[in-house]
Parts: structure tokens; C-alpha cells; sequence
């Protein structure tokens, strides 16, 4: 037992603040931490504070001229309105938090963010180190919880470690792959001094991890002959293009190659909608052409796409006969769903810059009018339908009339469900970097704060968050947060007082078993303008055009809410765990 | 099943157990053996984990997911024939005075054990081998009246001639993971 004392003495010791020397002042961890934010050029950060935090909230209150923070509601906002911010601008979106339900709260954009590759920087405040591990007040072992879910994270203990950390976490939080990284901040370390003058040195490489950007010229030789001998290639981008900034290569090459493309969910808007080689998007609801051509290709070129099971279905069954080429940067997901003939360990735009010269020049008319040919069929079945001018007022109607008034240039913003598909399928993009969308988790709620997150990363964009009635009240207190920040947010609520997709499943699979999806919904425009949003409900459809046209020409933020059709299913649809050839029209 | 041998080499930070056992645990495979030790090289840990799985592919993609975490530094898995292993086991066996005498000979010459401390009325033999040789002294002593006994995780060296350790870089360079 003496010896047990005398370790816990020691570690006492140890945890204790280092002194500086008398006379030398040097920064205490928190300012440390507003200087490592502004070396990174954060200028935006979203957060709430709390008790273990505070050392580091008021260091902030120094810096406010140069680090603009947002006030969330609630921090699971705060996680989803970085991640807006970061997929808009593309730069790291900075939360913080305090300890306890601070962090667990942000858990979900956590979670969020890993699986769609957002980076994010979480600073989470901690209790004080000697307190680590006795049920302190608002304790939570944040490393412990978070690590399944982030990219990297680390407790700091000393306020010495700040800048190196902070240097680390930036670096792999953008770097490769990019990802949410946790950052939990003991309170004793955000109030002691440092013992030495501050220094920040980017971290631009770690002997453990160095992704590898630039790819292999091997790789790139045989993935140019795959593609060059193919007689029917066909491209599927996904979110890498857009995370790689490889818009303009991946336009190059497609004009070059003539190689006809479909995009993913979240690699929406990577290529404009009117191209002539953009056949559209892929998946569970996308669209018809690009989902059943995926059985006809030769060569199958995936650029920044991970074979989600929501893009292949049934992926033994998905694209047998093609052979692949992978484009990605993380070498784990390489084979991990489909084994890739050549494989190109890389960026997306390095990998594209070094494709460019190798590959010939085509005509595949053919081969792309065999997409048009289907696109036609999808028309006939879906498009007409969903257009249609008939009944209550479809979601489809609102997202193409909002195409058309925002000439596809604005910013969208979805939740998830029915109004997210629709969204997908109607809205033409025109610039990258304007679908902003949970995709992989599935988040609802994700919508009001990734709204005015995108607001805060392109103020000059119009930003419009299309958001289902269910989705909404996930996170309606988010409203506040657009109102105090006086943000020009516009967001539409789809209304069918219901949860859509579920309700869709239950029609189509659960023998019309409506189990618990019909919702009594608030009034919310008075909810709003509670807030001080105005808004209004449009339920007519000779209303529609005038009640968009408001909601844009709003200065401020607004709310339009438009009742829809109850009961509308989301074609087409390949059946979770079937393959693209069992794809339902309706 | 095949019995695989995975090794992993780190920095030596605070819960990089937890983030490399988790990777396991998701997949719902279970771990049969882990073993962690610093290196020749200072800084850097080594586990060794041993699993058991049916697919190959499987443990491929397993080691791949193991090598993203940032503090690994390089991954490798094995199969039982490219390694040299060993286990070490301790007995703790009883030799009551008037009881049946152990016969250290027997031990020491045919099962490569040795006593490596004798209690008032007890032994410790420690039986370094594989799991197969060790299981098998553990029949032959088992009569003597085992009071205790415990198994260390596996140890294992590539039968390559360089060091696994010179795969790991000075500075930066080109990380692989091979299976």
C-alpha cells in the first residue's frame, strides 16, 4: 500500500500547473488556445458555454474582434452548424463546448461528421485533471466516448501541450480522409500559465500519419489503360471531388474522356446538372439511368466514393461485370465493399491532374444516348408525376419552382427523408458545393443549424434550408440561435404531417401498418415568430410562386411553411439489400 | 477458422488499447491473445493479437482499419507459418510431503520446463511453447494437482530476415501494411 500512496502523491505532483518563473507572464492554456485558432485563420467558431469551460470563454472575450463565436441553443447545433460551415467553405468548423452534457450532446455531429468525412474540431471542456476519474460534477469520459466516433482525439492535461495538439489536431481534422477531431481540455490546463512563450508551428506531417496525396505513377498507368480500353465507361464521383476541391479536374476529364458520369448523394453539385455527360445521381432514391446502368459498364471509374450500401444495394450483385477503378484517398476503403481492378491510392485532384494526359479522347454518344434513352421511361413514370399540377402541392413542385427562382445557384440545405430525396432529385445545381446534406448517419435535425452554419462559411450565398416537418422540431430551438446572429437564413418546411419515409416503408413493406408517423404538428410560423422569424404557410398552389418569391426577397431570415401532399411516396426506389435491377418506378 | 497473428506498432500514448480493441469489438471478433511491450526502438509499443476468423478478406480489411488510427505506425498479420511464436505458461503445482514426488527430469529433458521456485509445499514450473506444447504439459502434470495456473498472450517474430522494426521509418516516408 505504501507504494500505491506514494504513486498517487506523485501523479498529484505531476498534474499540478507548472509555475512560470517569477516576473516571466506567459499565456495560460485557453489564451494559448485563441492563439492557436487564429494561427489556423479560424475566424468562426459555434459553441455554448458551461462550467468546465469558462477559463477558455473568457479568454474568448478578448478575442471576439477577431474570432466571431455563434451561440447554439444546443451543442448537437453547434456540431451540425460547423459541419455546415465546413462543407460550404471547406475549411475546419471549430465547436466549443463544456464538459459532462456538453460533449455528449455533440456526439451526434460527431458521429455525423466521421462518416462524412467533415472536418471538425471539437474543444471540450474537462474538470480539472486532479478530478479525472471520480465522478466529478459534469464528468465524462469524453476520450472514452468519442473514440468509435472521431478521427483522432486527445486530452490535454498541461497547458505546454496546447499549441503542438492544437497544431496535430488541425492538421489530421483536414488532412486525407478529413474527420472530426476531440479535443478535451482539462479546466486546470485552460487556467494555468504556460511555462514557456507560446510558438505554433503548423504540423503539416506526423511520422504515424502522412496520407498520401499525390498517387502512385503505377497506379495511375494501369488505371489509364483500364479506362482506355473501355468500350462503355461510366464515372461515379462521390463527396471526395467536392472535399478534394477536384471540380474543375473532374470537369476536364469528363469533356476530355466523354466518359458519361453520375454523381452520389453528397457528391451532388460537383458537376453542374445541365452537362451533357451529368446523368445524374445514384442510390437507394436517385435516379433510374444512373442506377441501372451501373449492370452495363465495362469500366467502372469511382472517384471519391466509398460503395455506400445506399448507393450499391445489394453490393455482391452491384456492377458484376464491370471492372473498377477506385479513386480514394483512404487505402481502407479500397476493397472494402468492391474489389477495385485499379486501384488509385490519392487526392481526387492530383489523382485527375495525373489521369488527364494519359487518357485518350473519346465519343461515346452511343453509349450515353443508351442513359438518355432510360431517362425517358423515368420521365414518363416519376418526373410527370411528381410535377404533376394536380391535388395538394407536391415537394417536388417547390424544389423545381426553387430551382428556377434561385437559377440553381443557391446554397440547399437538407434534413433527411422524403424532402431529401425530392431535393436531390428536383433542384438543378449549378455551383459546387450547395448540397449540404447528412448522408451517411442520417441525421434529423440536421438541417436548421448546417443551415446557418453554411450562412456563417458563404454569407454571400443565398442559403435555403429544405427541411421536413418531423426533421424541424428536432432541432427548432436552433431558431433563437438564427435569430440572435441576425442571419439571412431562408427555410422551407415541407409539410405532410408526417415522417414521409418511414411512412413510405411501412406502405410499401409493413403492409400499411402506419405505426407511429403521423404527427401533431405545432403552429410554426407562430413558433417562428416567437423567435422574431417571420414567415408564412402557403397551402394553395396558385400561392406557391409569390410565396417563394417572398421568402428570397426577405432580407432577414424567413420560414415558409408548405402543406403537401400527405401521403407521396419517393420514386425510384431500389429496396434496401436488393439489387439496382429490382429498381421500382412505382 | 485460421489462427491469425496481427502486429501492431504505435507510439506509446494513453488509451491507443482501447481504439485498437474497439476495432475488433465492432466487427465482433474476438481477440484470443494481446500482448503489448515497448520495443527495440524507444517510443514505440508492439502488440501482438492473435484472432481467429474464416475469411481472409475479412482480416484484411481488419488490419487496413487498424492501421487508420493516427498513432499506429504500421500494421502486419500472419498466418501461424510465417511466424516463430511462443507462449509462457506458469504452473503452480502442489508437492504435499508425503505426496508424489515431481520428477524434474521428465520436466526438464521431454517437456523443455523448468521449476523456477520451490514453495514449502509447491512448485512453480514455467513451460515456454507453443499453445499446443504447452497444453500438452499441462496433461502430463495435471495429476501432480494444479493449484494454479496462467498463460501469457502470444509473442512472435516474422520469419523474414529483416526486422518488422525496419519498416518503420526514421522520418517520414511511404507507410505499408501487408498481410
Amino acid at each position: 500500500m505504501g507504494n500505491l500512496l506514494e504513486i498517487e502523491l506523485k501523479q498529484e505532483t505531476l498534474a499540478a500547473p507548472a509555475q512560470a518563473k517569477e516576473g516571466q507572464t506567459f499565456l495560460s492554456g485557453a489564451q494559448a488556445m485563441m492563439e492557436c485558432l487564429l494561427a489556423e485563420s479560424v475566424d468562426n467558431i459555434f459553441g455554448y458555454p458551461g462550467g468546465a469551460i469558462m477559463p477558455t470563454y473568457d479568454a474568448l472575450y478578448d478575442y471576439i474582434d477577431r474570432i466571431k463565436h455563434t451561440l447554439v441553443r444546443h451543442e448537437q447545433g453547434a456540431g451540425h452548424a460547423a459541419q455546415g460551415y465546413a462543407r460550404v467553405s471547406g475549411r475546419t468548423g471549430v465547436c466549443l463546448v463544456t464538459s459532462g452534457p456538453g460533449g455528449t450532446n455533440l456526439i451526434t455531429p460527431i458521429a455525423d461528421a466521421i462518416i462524412d468525412c467533415t472536418p471538425m474540431v471539437c474543444i471540450v471542456g474537462q474538470v480539472k485533471s486532479n478530478l479525472l476519474g471520480t465522478d466529478a460534477f459534469q464528468e465524462t469520459d469524453m476520450i472514452g466516448v468519442t473514440t468509435p466516433v472521431c478521427k483522432w482525439n486527445y486530452q490535454i492535461t498541461d497547458p505546454d501541450e496546447v499549441p503542438e495538439i492544437m497544431a496535430k489536431a488541425f492538421f489530421i481534422a483536414k488532412s486525407g480522409k478529413p474527420g472530426p477531431v476531440v479535443i478535451d481540455f482539462a479546466r486546470d490546463a485552460q487556467a494555468a500559465k504556460m511555462t514557456k512563450p507560446f510558438v505554433y508551428k503548423k504540423v503539416e506531417k506526423m511520422v504515424s500519419y502522412s496520407p498520401r496525396v499525390v498517387p502512385k505513377q503505377d497506379q495511375i498507368e494501369k488505371a489509364a489503360e483500364l479506362i482506355n480500353k473501355a468500350k462503355r465507361p461510366y464515372i461515379l464521383f462521390g463527396h471526395g471531388v467536392l472535399i478534394a476541391d477536384a471540380v474543375q479536374e473532374l470537369l476536364d476529364f469528363v469533356e476530355k474522356t466523354d466518359i458519361p458520369c453520375a454523381s452520389t448523394l453528397l457528391g451532388l453539385s460537383a458537376m453542374p446538372n445541365n452537362h451533357s455527360n451529368y446523368m445524374g445521381w445514384l442510390g437507394m432514391h436517385g435516379m433510374y439511368a444512373p442506377n441501372v446502368m451501373t449492370d452495363e459498364c465495362d469500366v467502372l471509374i469511382a472517384i471519391g466514393m466509398r460503395f455506400d450500401d445506399r448507393v450499391t444495394g445489394d453490393s455482391t450483385k452491384f456492377a458484376k461485370q464491370a471492372r473498377i477503378v477506385h479513386i480514394e484517398i483512404d487505402p481502407s476503403e479500397v476493397d472494402k465493399i468492391k474489389k477495385a481492378e485499379a486501384p488509385v491510392i490519392g487526392d481526387a485532384k492530383e489523382a485527375l491532374k495525373m489521369l488527364m494526359p494519359l487518357v485518350k479522347k473519346g465519343d461515346f454518344t452511343g453509349w450515353k444516348n443508351e442513359f438518355r434513352k432510360l431517362d425517358v421511361k423515368e420521365y414518363d413514370k416519376v418526373t410527370l408525376r411528381d410535377l404533376g399540377q394536380e391535388g395538394k402541392i407536391k415537394m417536388a413542385e417547390v424544389v423545381a419552382l426553387l430551382s428556377d427562382k434561385t437559377n440553381g445557384e443557391a446554397c440547399i440545405v437538407v434534413d433527411v427523408g422524403q424532402h431529401q430525396m425530392v431535393t436531390a432529385r428536383y433542384y438543378q445545381f449549378k455551383k459546387a458545393n450547395s448540397f449540404i446534406a447528412s448522408g451517411g448517419l442520417g441525421t434529423m435535425g440536421f438541417a436548421i443549424p448546417a443551415s446557418f452554419g453554411a450562412k456563417v462559411g458563404a454569407p454571400d450565398r443565398e442559403v435555403v434550408g429544405i427541411i421536413g416537418d418531423g426533421c424541424f422540431q428536432m432541432t427548432i430551438q436552433e431558431l433563437g440561435t438564427i435569430a440572435q446572429s441576425g442571419l439571412a437564413v431562408k427555410m422551407i418546411i415541407l409539410n405532410n404531417n408526417f415522417l414521409g419515409m418511414v411512412r413510405q416503408w411501412q406502405q410499401l413493406f409493413f403492409d400499411n401498418r402506419y405505426s407511429f408517423v403521423e404527427l401533431q404538428n405545432p403552429d410554426f410560423i407562430t413558433i417562428a415568430r416567437g423567435f422574431g422569424i417571420d414567415g408564412h404557410t402557403c397551402t394553395e398552389r396558385e400561392n406557391l410562386s409569390n410565396s417563394l418569391d417572398k421568402m428570397l426577397d426577405s432580407k432577414k431570415a424567413y420560414l415558409l411553411e408548405v402543406i403537401v401532399e400527405k401521403e407521396e411516396n419517393v420514386f425510384p426506389m431500389v429496396p434496401a439489400g436488393t439489387s439496382v435491377s429490382e429498381i421500382r418506378l412505382e | 477458422m485460421t489462427t491469425y497473428t496481427i502486429c501492431v506498432f504505435t507510439e506509446n500514448s494513453i488509451g491507443l488499447l482501447n481504439k485498437i480493441t474497439i476495432i475488433f469489438t465492432r466487427r465482433r471478433i474476438n481477440i484470443e491473445s494481446l500482448t503489448v511491450s515497448e520495443t527495440e526502438r524507444k517510443g514505440i509499443s508492439r502488440f501482438t493479437i492473435v484472432i481467429k476468423h474464416e475469411k481472409r478478406e475479412e482480416v484484411e480489411k481488419l488490419v487496413r482499419q487498424i492501421r487508420k488510427i493516427i498513432e499506429v505506425l504500421a500494421v502486419f498479420g500472419y498466418l501461424n507459418e510465417d511466424i516463430v511464436y511462443n507462449e509462457i505458461a506458469l504452473f503452480k503445482i502442489s508437492t504435499p510431503l508425503n505426496g508424489k514426488s515431481v520428477d524434474v527430469e521428465t520436466i526438464n529433458k521431454v517437456y523443455k520446463a523448468w521449476v523456477v521456485y520451490w514453495g514449502l509445499d509447491y512448485v512453480v514450473i514455467e513451460k515456454t511453447g507453443t499453445e499446443t506444447e504447452i497444453f500438452e504439459f499441462f496433461k502430463y502434470i495435471k495429476p501432480h494437482g494444479i493449484i494454479e495456473f496462467v498463460r501469457s498472450g502470444r509473442v512472435a517474430v516474422g520469419k523474414t530476415p529483416q526486422g518488422l522494426i525496419e519498416y518503420l521509418p526514421e522520418e517520414i516516408t511511404e507507410w505499408e501494411y501487408y498481410l
